[in-house]
This record gives structure tokens, sequence and C-alpha cells, in this order.
């Protein structure tokens, strides 16, 4: 991936006229990369069934049918029913608007939360830098479900507060990022001009080191989300997240875990639904990466 | 990548080697039991029985625990025993007794030539002295000696005198008539301990029994295995048949049952009912079922608003489909619950006909009680699986989705098992789930003991307080006319159901899963029984 990447930057040279955009030859590389591409394509598929879910199910994601319970997957129903008789297939695609919404909001909450402190950290330095810095590194001390789940068992089982916790053990990761990032364009020439022309702190961070940071955010966030949905999924299993009947991927993963002879297709899609998410989160992640890191674009 | 794969194997192999070597003396024991089983002609010998919890203790008396009890049913005898698969009064350590005429004197014959294990004579004496004990206790020491009505100098304590008339006749003089007195002399925990071994162990008797059952005690090992051994100097010829029995503990339902496929053990109990048709399948193991006398139920808590409403109350009751969650979540296996207590109890209504599932009448009765936009409430359910109610979190779903269908919005919570109950002794939930499995088969046991007021704080979860209720019961506690009694637990049935405290949900049969090749195995209704009986093909 970094070759092909390592090509199209290489290539992009050659034009002259396109160095004028670089978000044009970003996507360009993209492009290329067919593996991102794909990322990219099944996570606009989730994106779209969550949107349509009331259209796209064919039943009610909480109706019971206990005369219906385990059936397994047929014409009638794709993926097969679970032990209350609910449709699987449908309760899968209002799962998606679940886990693109924890997803999402989660991993917006941790960048925000976690660029705030980064920069605060990283361009005032000093003693405040000492108290954010060790307290990230506390947080990343623990294992990250671990103290999602101290999180949760102080707020209470739900899925707002999973999200919360979520959100709350990356914030670390972000903050860390954006305070190497926030180090090294603080040492350049344009901020020292700034600053020598007497801009104040607050314009240059605004206008002149938080554009400059923002590509590792980026790049970060989408692996991010990739990791919440898997983060939300296990809490939802732990009975931690969403709580019945909602169609949470994790959530139905746990409650059908007995069933793993008897009826395989209710464990088989959720588990399919959140690995094929993941994926595409990660492979779109991925050819970010290797498109807007300068240090792989050389 | 194969390198590394052959290096897995390689140190799987070695961990494994390590992990036996381990385990060196259960393996010696095993096969110690595989050598007394050739000795014995080609007949199996030995039987483990696996559990899903290890027991608090191997006194019985200090108790009120099921997995207690299903081990020293085998250790201990009782003055009097329930009939195989019912709780009728057999003849047990007592072969024969008289009631006075006004029902305060029970004089008992006992059984001549019966020895403790350790060698001493059971006699009238160490009757007398294993009730002295128990009376001088407390609730905390012996909470089970409370089916007494108490202790001494209480009030409520309803034997005044135990003595002994000569070396082999008891007489029991009480303050008061106990209808159901003989049946609690049946319960587990009053199997009678030889004198000399409470004295010498005192607080170690709880890990070293001394009784006059088929079996006796060899070894305790926490969390893991408790083993018997034959009582070779058993007064009943010929029995016990097996030579050892081997109490395992393995928590969870499937690994147990994986396990017996396995052919590490004959014979567990908690199957899943969903795991029923696995074990049918197989044609080296059988189901058994358990007679059923147990309750599952949901409780409102009938102080907290809007439950102190009987209308809601009964508007709820309409609002459960009992046939399909037993269809669903106990294969069929149990019969929808209509009393407090199951149908195999003397005094059971008959006539009493439940709440249909009706939700058109269920929305009508919450209007009439001012909710007919519904209400938010908290529906809690066990975090375990209990014998009456083995998927409690699954039923509580369905009561969901039937209750949302009449604009009651259930929140499902739960808590950890023991806080669950210390939770719901408080009187914290709005309402709950849980069961009851009766003990000596008697309906005091059951309305008593879980509905009245004076159970609010232990067993009456529901906070559910009748003055009528109470009378009747009370009434009933000291009638001895069989009849008249069954007509007050008639009546105390039609009060219940009309107050509604409960939603009565299922009367449930408990599965257990052997090898084929086991026979002679009755389970109890109580939940514990001896394996005096049980051998191999």
């Amino acid at each position: 991936m970094a070759e092909l990447a390592k090509n199209a930057a290489e290539m992009s040279k050659v034009h002259p006229e396109d160095t004028a955009s670089p978000l044009k030859e970003a996507w360009r590389a993209f492009c290329k990369n067919r593996l991102a591409l794909a990322g990219l394509g099944i996570v606009i598929f989730f994106i779209i069934i969550a949107i349509l879910a009331p259209v796209i199910a064919p039943y009610s994601f909480k109706e019971q049918e206990l005369t219906k319970r385990l059936l397994a997957p047929s014409s009638e129903h794709w993926f097969g029913t679970d032990d209350f008789g609910r449709d699987i297939f449908s309760r899968i695609v209002y799962g998606a608007r679940i886990s693109l919404w924890v997803g999402f909001f989660a991993v917006l909450g941790s960048a925000v939360l976690g660029t705030i402190l980064g920069v605060i950290a990283g361009y005032y330095g000093r003693w405040l830098d000492t108290v954010i810095s060790r307290t990230f590194d506390i947080m990343l001390a623990f294992p990250s479900i671990l103290l999602a789940i101290a999180v949760v068992a102080i707020l209470g089982p739900s899925l707002q507060n999973a999200l919360i916790a979520i959100a709350i053990i990356n914030i670390p990761n972000f903050g860390r990022l954006v305070r190497s990032k926030v180090l090294s364009v603080k040492q350049e020439e344009y901020i020292m001009a700034a600053r020598a022309v007497g801009m104040k702190d607050s314009r240059i961070l605004i206008h002149h080191i938080l554009p400059n940071s923002m590509t590792p955010i980026i790049v970060q966030s989408t692996l991010a989300i990739a990791t919440a949905i898997i983060e939300a999924a296990a809490l939802g299993f732990l009975g931690l997240g969403a709580q019945a009947p909602s169609p949470e991927w994790g959530k139905m993963l746990a409650d059908s875990k007995q069933y793993l002879v008897q009826a395989p297709w209710t464990l088989f899609f959720p588990g399919l639904a959140i690995m094929l998410t993941v994926l595409g989160f990660n492979l779109m992640g991925d050819g970010l990466r290797d498109v807007l890191d300068p240090k792989m674009k050389q | 990548m194969n390198k590394s794969m052959r290096m897995l194997l390689v140190s799987i192999l070695a961990i494994s080697m390590f992990l036996v070597g381990c385990s060196g003396k259960t393996n010696t024991a095993t096969e110690g039991e595989n050598g007394s089983a050739s000795e014995g002609g080609s007949k199996k010998d030995t039987l483990v029985f696996a559990r899903g919890g290890d027991s608090t203790s191997l006194d019985p008396i200090t108790t009120t625990e099921g997995e207690t009890f299903k081990v020293t049913e085998n250790i201990f005898e009782t003055l009097l025993e329930y009939g195989e698969q019912d709780t009728t009064i057999h003849p047990g350590l007592a072969e024969e007794w008289k009631v006075s005429p006004d029902n305060l004197t029970y004089t008992f014959k006992l059984r001549e030539g019966v020895k403790f294990h350790d060698g001493t004579d059971f006699n009238a004496d160490a009757v007398v002295y294993n009730f002295e004990r128990w009376m001088n206790g407390d609730a905390d020491k012996f909470p089970y000696y409370t089916m007494f009505g108490g202790f001494k100098g209480e009030e409520g304590h309803v034997i005044k005198e135990v003595k002994a008339v000569d070396e082999h006749t008891v007489e029991f003089v009480l303050n008061r008539p106990q209808a159901p007195f003989l049946k609690n002399l049946a319960m587990s925990p009053f199997g009678i301990a030889s004198p000399e071994a409470v004295e010498e162990q005192g607080d170690n008797f709880r890990s070293n029994p001394v009784g006059t059952g088929p079996f006796k005690f060899v070894e305790w090992k926490q969390n893991d295995r408790i083993v018997l051994e034959k009582n070779q100097e058993y007064w009943q010829d010929g029995l016990p048949k097996l030579n050892k029995i081997i109490f395992r503990v393995i928590p969870e339902n499937t690994a147990r049952l994986n396990a017996l496929s396995n052919g590490e053990i004959d014979l567990m109990d908690g199957l899943n009912n969903s795991d029923e048709a696995s074990v049918t399948g197989n044609s080296s193991l059988q189901v058994i079922e358990r007679p059923s006398m147990n309750v599952g139920y949901i409780g409102f808590t009938v102080n907290r608003k809007p439950f102190d409403n009987k209308l809601v109350r009964q508007a709820l009751s309409h609002a459960i489909d009992k046939k399909s969650i037993i269809d669903s979540f106990y294969g069929g296996k149990a019969d929808a619950a209509i009393n407090p207590m199951p149908p195999s109890i003397e005094g059971y209504n008959e006539s009493i006909e439940d709440y249909p599932y009706d939700l058109e009448k269920a929305k009508e009765l919450l209007a009439e009680a001012g909710y007919e936009d519904g209400f938010e409430m908290d529906l809690w359910a066990m975090p375990v699986a209990r014998p009456y109610m083995p998927e409690g979190m699954k039923v509580a779903e369905v009561i969901q989705e039937s209750f949302s269908k009449i604009g009651v919005k259930a929140n499902i919570q739960s808590v950890d098992w023991a806080t669950y109950l210390e939770k719901a002794a408080k009187g914290d939930f709005d309402a709950y789930m849980l069961g009851w499995t009766g003990d000596n088969g008697d309906p005091d046991n059951f309305l008593y003991t879980l509905l009245d007021k004076d159970s609010i704080g232990s067993n009456n979860y529901s906070y559910y307080s009748s003055d009528e209720l109470h009378d009747i019961l009370i009434e009933a506690q000291t009638e001895s006319d069989q009849t008249k009694r069954n007509e007050l637990y008639k009546k105390a049935q039609e009060i219940i159901k009309e107050d509604a405290p409960w939603v009565p949900l299922v009367h449930s049969t408990p599965l257990i899963a052997a090898t084929k090749d086991l026979q002679g195995y009755k389970p109890h209704p109580t939940g514990s029984e001896a394996l005096t009986h049980v051998e191999f093909k």
C-alpha cells in the first residue's frame, strides 16, 4: 500500500498542475488504492443501510413471534429468526444504526476532547503538559476494555453510557497524537514569524497549529471508529451496553451464544456484520493514512 | 508461519504434560476407581455426580442451601422419611409413631441396631442430644430450625420438650399443635448426627460429618469434589448399591453437559431445556425429570406506585402469555401457574381460574386505574439459572414486549444474585422475578412463608400485607383436621388471586441428565435425595 501511495506521489510530481490542490491529489491517490476503496465502499454500504433501515427491514426489530423461534434462513427470513422469533435480518439492519452511531459519536467526542487537551499540552508545555500527559499515561496503563467496564459500572449499563465510556477511553490516543504534532509544528518558522508579528496565542492555535495538525486526527478517527464499534459490541456482549430489546450486534451475539450448535445463524450474521464494518473502517483508515501521512509521501 | 505453528504445538504439548503432572493425584484416584470396579466383577460401582455449585457446609442444620442437602441426604437420616417421589410420611430412623388426641405429644419408636459411622449407637439419647443442640442455637447458626416456630425460650417455639422414655423411645411434647410437624421432621436439615462426633469435632463437624446414612464421608476439596463411600454397616441389607460417590462442581450448565457426553461424569443436574434434544439424541445418555414442586413468579412490590393499585397488578396479570413462555423457554416442560403453590400440594385450589392473556382487558383495567397512557417501570430479572427459571433474562424480554403492547415500558434490570436477593428483601424493586422450591410439601411452606405479613423482610419480597389472609394462615397452622386446613388454604388462594401481589408464572420440571446405564435414580421434588438405590446396569 505504501508503495502505491509512493508511486502516486511520484506520479503527481510529474504533473505539476496537480500540486495546486493537495486534497485532489490525495483523493486521486486514494482511488488508486483498491483495498482502501473497498473499505470506503463497505462503509458507505452500511451507512446507507443504517439510514434506510425502516425501508429495508422487512420486519420490526422488536416484534416477537414465539411460534417462529430459531427458524433457519429461508426466503421469508433471509438470516433466520432468533430465539424470540424476531427476524435477524431486520435486527442487523437496525443494529447498523446503533453501531455506526456509537462509532461516530464516541470518536467525535474523544477526538474533540483529545485534540483540545493535546493542543494545550503541546503548545503551553510546562506543568500543564506534565499533568495532562501523565493522566494520559495512567489511562493508557489500563487495558482499554477494563477501563470502559469501570466507567459503565459507575454510570450504569446503557447504550449512552457505553458511548461515553468508549469516548473517554479513546481520549489519550488522540491527545498524545495531537500533542506530538503540535510540538513539531510549534517549531516551524511560520509559527515563529506569526509570533514575531505579535499574533495572539488563540489565533496562532486556531489558524496555524490546528489546521496543520489535522491529518493525523482524520486518520486516527477512521481507525478509532473501527475499535469503537468493537468496544461497543464487547460491552453489549457483557450486558453493559445496549439493553433489551435493542438489536445491538454484540448483544445479539451474547443472547444467542447458547444456540451455537442448535441455530448457528443466530451468531453467524451479527458476527459477520461486526467483522465487515470493522474491516471497512480499517481498510479505509489505512488508505487514508497512506495518502495523508507526509512521512509516507516523502 | 510453519515454524511458529510447530512451536505452538510443542508448547501446547509441554503445557499439557505439565498439567497432567499436576493432576497426578486425581489420576491415581481414577485408577483406584477403575480398580475397584474390576474387583466387583465387570460392574461399575462409582458414581460421579456433577452439579453447578459446591455445598456450603456438610452439617445440614447449619444452612438452607440446596447443594448441601444433595450430599448430606446420603450421610444423614431423619426420624421420618418422605415417599420416594412425594412428600408423604414414611418411617425413617423411627419405625413407628403415636400422636396424642390433643396433638401435643408425639411418641416415636426408634429403629434398633442402627449405628453411626463412627461406631456409636443410634438411640433415644442421640435424638434428644440433636434436638437440644438445635433448639439452644439461634437463627444464624441453625436457620431451618425456625420451621419449629423459633428457638428455646422464644414465644413461638413449638417444641416444649424432647425426652428419652427408654433406649429406643423418644417423646416430643409440644407447646401448641403444629399441623406440618411430622412433615417438618422429615426435612433434610433435621438429619440425626452422632453426638460423640459433634462433641469431638466442634465447629469442624461441618466438614467432618458423621451420621447413620448409606454413605460415609471421605473427603471434601472445596469447590472441586466431595467423596463418599459405602457404609458397610448400613442397617438396610444389600444397600446402598454403589461403592463410592463423587460429587463434582462444574459451574456452567453446558460445560457440565460436555463432561457428561465425554464420560467424565455419570449424572448431572441443571440441564438446560434447550439442550434436552441433544441429550435425547445421544444414545448413551438419558434425561430424567425431577417431579415439580416449585413456582416461578413475577412479584410486584405493592407499597410502591403504581403497584399499590390492585387494578394495575391485575392488568399486568392479563398481559403475560404464560403458554408461549413455557413453549419457548421451558421446552413445553412446565405448567402455567395459577396459584402461588403447585397443584401437587394438598389444599391446592382447583376452582380458581387464571387471569387470561387478554391485552384489551389489560388496557381497560389500566385505564380504570387512571393509567390509560401506561407508565414506565423497572423489571428485575435474576442473573442466574434457577430450577424454576432456567432462563430468567429471556422470559423477562418476552414480558417486556407484552407489556409494551399495553403502553407499559419495562426496563429490564439485573444485578449479581446475592445483591438481588438482598435488594428484593428490602423492597427496592418495582417488579421482580423469583421462585421457590417447596421444602416439605406443605401449603404453609408456600403461602405463609412467601406471602404472609409476618414474612415481610424475609421471603415476602412483595411487601404484601393482608390481615384477612394472615388470620386464615395462622388458623391453618394450628388446625389439625386436614380437610378443614385444606379449606382454609383454598380460601387463602382466592384472596391472593384477587389481590394479585404476584403473577405466578410456571411450575417447572427441572431436568437431569445421566448416562444410559444408570438406573434406580429417583429425583425427589424437594431437590435432594439419597442415592441409596442407584446402580449401573
